[in-house]
């Protein structure tokens, strides 16, 4: 081979090599039991969000003076709201979730929720308001249903990157929450990195949604101040989480959990959807075999006391009085 | 492993790149009305250290002559408070519709004298120094409930 010709061989090497990197990254090959598992969870939670979050469609569509269609309900000609129709989408709704979470007909039953809950969620926000809690949970409700059939469902044995894309695709909706909500803060301030940190934001918020926590914060702006300094810096940094793994990514989840916790605290604002989505980074694969392990403990412990006759179980401890 | 083609995979990057150019616009460029690729801005402005904050609110008095608040919520009016907020310069420009939150506040509450008249009201807290100052409330507009 001539030095040209190694040189183009190492080159497409090369780029071979960065195709295959970034294909890995975006999909990386991950247990589909993680994926059949995040779907009874996302499924379920829809169906507490219609009640407890965006819970307010059905009642706003009886309004249609106040009516004010987005761009996506424009774009697709989407019948203004009405109570039937919400009515409608609730139902729909209901029956998806609950066949989509038992991982039944996850594309059919994926997809028709997948499409139900944004125009559910989009009739809830064309009303004024327009709420950022709900990106990752749904996109994770678009690409859930692409993996398909997982055969054996929770105790699935197969990997794929059909899963490791879709949950990375769930990632980067929850990373992006807290990057992109840095980046508007920059731009509202016009484009200005202090702007927003240096502004009366928290104390703003805390007159509006006075609670117990935040009333204690207010004769101390000066704190609130160093608290919007430090979301602002996490906001901003946030998309390095994207290649954290092990400890340090459990450090990173804990980190922005707790924010959240504190926020509710402070300001009664949760941001469930996305709080729940971040177990889209967890070893979900690992909670059909220990709550298999839970529940035949408990059988085990039942089916002895209702005999009389204790039964010994490698590492347990007895319960009764007679073992 | 479950096997994927190349073009599995490349629709699956194609579509994931997208995407993050859809977000990032959205944030960068546009504005609310084109979620969810909007910007998120909750909670993303930056109110001056003598700010003047507002809470919105609708006032009504019943037929016993008392005044009282609708809590802008959806147990109680059936529309939140950031909707209302959101319509003030249509409320402005034509009280009556005010009428959507009379009307909520009535039918969950049969028992409650009728409605006579509605105010849209705000209470002002001024920012001195970054800390909360003096506090006044302002009305906005009013409607007669038709006979």
């Amino acid at each position: 081979m001539t030095a040209a010709g190694t040189a183009s061989a190492s080159a497409s090497g090369t780029a071979g090599g960065a195709a295959q990197a970034i294909a890995g990254w975006f999909a990386p090959v991950v247990p589909q039991s993680r994926v059949a598992v995040l779907r009874t969870i996302c499924y379920l939670f829809v169906v507490i969000d219609m009640h407890l979050i965006v819970r307010d469609p059905i009642p706003l569509s009886a309004h249609p003076e106040l009516y004010q269609p987005l761009f996506v309900e424009r774009l697709f000609r989407l019948p203004p709201p009405s109570v039937p129709l919400a009515t409608t989408l609730y139902v729909v709704l209901l029956a998806g979730c609950a066949i989509a979470a038992a991982n039944r007909l996850p594309r059919v039953a994926g997809f028709t929720v997948a499409a139900a809950f944004s125009w559910w969620t989009a009739i809830g926000m064309s009303y004024g308001k327009v709420d950022h809690d709900h990106l990752p949970l749904v996109v994770a409700l678009w690409v859930l249903p692409t993996v398909g059939v997982i055969e054996g469902r929770w105790r699935s044995t197969q990997s794929s990157a059909q899963a490791g894309w879709a949950l990375k695709c769930i990632q980067i909706g929850v990373i992006f929450t807290y990057f992109l909500s840095a980046l508007t803060k920059i731009r509202s301030g016009g484009w200005s990195l202090t702007s927003w940190p240096d502004s009366s934001i928290l104390m703003w918020a805390i007159v509006r949604r006075p609670h117990f926590l935040g009333q204690l914060l207010m004769s101390h702006p000066d704190l609130l101040h160093a608290m919007q300094w430090m979301s602002f810096t996490a906001e901003l940094t946030s998309f390095v989480v994207l290649w954290f793994r092990g400890r340090l990514l459990l450090a990173a989840a804990v980190f922005w959990l707790g924010f959240h916790v504190f926020t509710t605290a402070l300001l009664f604002i949760t941001f469930a959807p996305t709080a729940l989505c971040w177990l889209a980074f967890a070893p979900l694969e690992r909670l059909g075999p220990w709550l298999r392990g839970v529940i035949a403990g408990w059988r085990q412990r039942a089916g002895r006391r209702a005999t009389g006759h204790p039964v010994a179980v490698l590492g347990d401890q007895p319960v009764d009085g007679s073992g | 492993m479950r096997p994927i083609s190349r073009r599995a995979l490349a629709w699956r990057i194609v579509v994931a790149l997208v995407g993050i150019g859809l977000l990032l616009n959205g944030s960068l460029r546009m504005s609310d009305d084109v979620w969810p690729f909007g910007p998120l801005s909750q909670y993303a402005f930056s109110p001056a250290k003598d700010a003047t904050i507002v809470i919105t609110r609708v006032e009504a008095r019943l037929a016993d002559g008392r005044r009282i608040d609708l809590p802008l919520n959806v147990e109680s009016v059936g529309i939140g408070r950031a909707e209302v907020e959101a319509r003030i310069p249509q409320i402005l420009a034509d009280p009556s519709l005010l009428e959507a939150v009379v009307q909520g506040w009535t039918v969950r509450h049969p028992t409650e004298p009728a409605v006579q008249q509605a105010w849209l009201v705000q209470d002002e807290t001024r920012l001195a120094g970054g800390r909360p100052g003096p506090k006044r409330v302002v009305e906005l507009a009013g409607w007669q409930v038709p006979g």
